[in-house]
């Protein structure tokens, strides 16, 4: 027999356990490589779908950075579903009970699955963003305004932030859902539907996840009232943050 | 040690456990005995803090379920189903399930050795026949080696060679001074392995005692079951 006795691990020791738990689980996955491999073809698709584009004159002039990350806004929804997929795949074969006997300090396990998805998602976001910037940048060549190594840091930050945060958003409303087609629903709906209509029709809707998101890595235009990259990543953290501790109160409460 | 007393539940406005109270100790296997919708799942979830009880308590050597140190190493529970996810391995759900309690993964082969899974185990639990779904799910409560088992409708879906099988390894474990509850609508597969009886019929316990004060007069423990459960004999 080599399981060791563990009696007394410590409290530090078992949240190391659970992140180690729920990595294993994440990465062991092939949903999970699937929708980020997926992503990652789809967004260079529509890299090179909007570099044609600039390149006939009909954006105008703008940098590889501006006209790389335009395809994230729509491949974001690889970071949503991916989000979606790792809180409700817990709920396919009665997996959840496995992992509440196996794991049954519910926060800390929730802690700990979130914060796994983040240590997978933010060098997947970093990797899809840059390879659509340097794409454009190769396609456009010297026809592309110049841009500083600071813009393009600043933003491709940005971008991942963004996109890890968004993942976290959609793990935390997948877990309240349970269910991942009724979770995605709800979160593509709000992204590409209710979202963009709410920024176009009220001014208060700059502080809402998605448009204060964007304002962490997307071009806006010179005003005075406008939410700052720095702004945008507080929100949206606070956002972030504020889901989860909201879902994590009724996970910590209700039957499996 | 599991002590469970005056366990109510109820979802909505119907009870589904009225006061359910008995013990399971060490060194015997103890008979959760119960026609289907009886309360023994509901009692069972409970016990593993999964569902939350109306009131009355479920302790496992004192404490609650949610209050063990190292649950892992204490209880190994198998509820209905694999509880793996499809798309992965049988090993790499037995190796997230490892490390969640920091055991080694030379430990995850052991259990599938001892489970009869080894072969099967690079395999996608989707494909998995429900015997071998059972088995998996046995693989992972066996793992961290705990001293108390809870096993919810263990032969179900196993084939004659693996209910003879899990009775004989069943009794090696109490055997061993260690603790098995086992819940079961089937009353002729069992008779063979428990020690204690418990008898549950709409949510309350209607027996509880060694098997032979349970059996009694009555020719078999199926007749004396028919009997507690449908108010007469059948």
């Amino acid at each position: 027999m080599t399981a060791p006795t563990t009696a007394t691990r410590t409290r530090g020791r078992e949240a190391a356990q659970a992140l180690a738990a729920e990595m294993s689980k994440l990465v062991s996955l092939p949903a999970t490589w699937l929708t980020l491999g997926g992503t990652l073809v789809v967004n260079l698709i529509l890299a090179v779908a909007f570099t044609v584009a600039g390149l006939q004159g009909s954006t105008g002039t703008k940098s590889a950075v501006d006209i790389g990350l335009a395809s994230i806004s729509y491949a974001q929804a690889g970071f949503v579903i991916l989000g979606v997929l790792t809180a409700c795949s817990e709920y396919i074969g009665g997996q959840i009970r496995t992992t509440l006997t196996a794991m049954p300090r519910r926060a800390l396990q929730f802690t700990a699955k979130h914060l796994a998805l983040a240590i997978v998602v933010c060098p997947a976001a970093a990797i899809t963003a840059a390879s659509g910037v340097v794409l454009t940048a190769g396609v456009l060549g010297d026809t592309a305004a110049p841009v500083t190594s600071g813009r393009v840091v600043g933003a491709l930050s940005g971008v991942t932030a963004y996109l890890a945060l968004t993942a976290l958003i959609s793990a935390a409303v997948g877990a309240l859902v349970r269910r991942t087609l009724a979770a995605v629903v709800v979160l593509l709906g709000y992204f590409f539907i209710v979202g963009p209509l709410l920024r176009d029709r009220t001014p208060a809707a700059k502080y809402l996840p998605d448009t204060a998101g964007f304002a962490m890595w997307f071009p806006v235009a010179d005003d005075a009232s406008a939410v700052t990259p720095a702004q945008g990543a507080l929100l949206l953290t606070a956002w972030t943050v504020a889901l989860i501790v909201f879902v994590v109160i009724g996970y910590r409460r209700w039957d499996m | 040690m599991i002590t469970i007393d005056s366990l109510v539940k109820r979802r909505g406005s119907k009870e589904i456990l009225s006061g359910i109270g008995f013990q399971a100790r060490p060194g015997r296997v103890t008979g959760f005995l119960g026609p289907n919708g009886a309360g023994k799942s509901s009692t069972l979830r409970i016990l593993l803090g999964l569902d939350r009880a109306t009131s009355g308590t479920a302790l496992i050597n004192s404490v609650p379920f949610v209050q063990l140190r190292d649950p892992l190493a204490t209880v190994g529970a198998m509820l209905d189903g694999s509880g793996a996810h499809r798309a992965r391995t049988g090993r790499a759900h037995l190796r997230w399930v490892a490390r969640s309690a920091g055991l080694p993964r030379a430990r995850v082969d052991e259990v599938l050795d001892i489970v009869g899974l080894t072969s099967a185990a690079s395999r996608r639990v989707g494909s998995y026949s429900l015997g071998m779904a059972r088995r998996l799910g046995l693989a992972a409560a066996l793992l961290g080696d705990p001293e108390i088992l809870i096993l919810d409708e263990p032969v179900n879906g196993l084939d004659p060679d693996g209910i003879r099988w899990i009775r004989t390894f069943l009794r090696q474990h109490a055997a061993s001074g260690r603790t098995v509850l086992l819940s079961s609508h089937l009353m002729g597969e069992l008779a063979e392995t428990v020690d204690d009886v418990v008898v549950i019929n709409e949510g309350k316990v209607v027996a509880d005692g060694t098997l032979d004060e349970i059996t009694g007069s009555h020719r078999t423990l199926e007749d004396a079951f028919f009997a507690l459960t449908t108010g007469g004999a059948p």
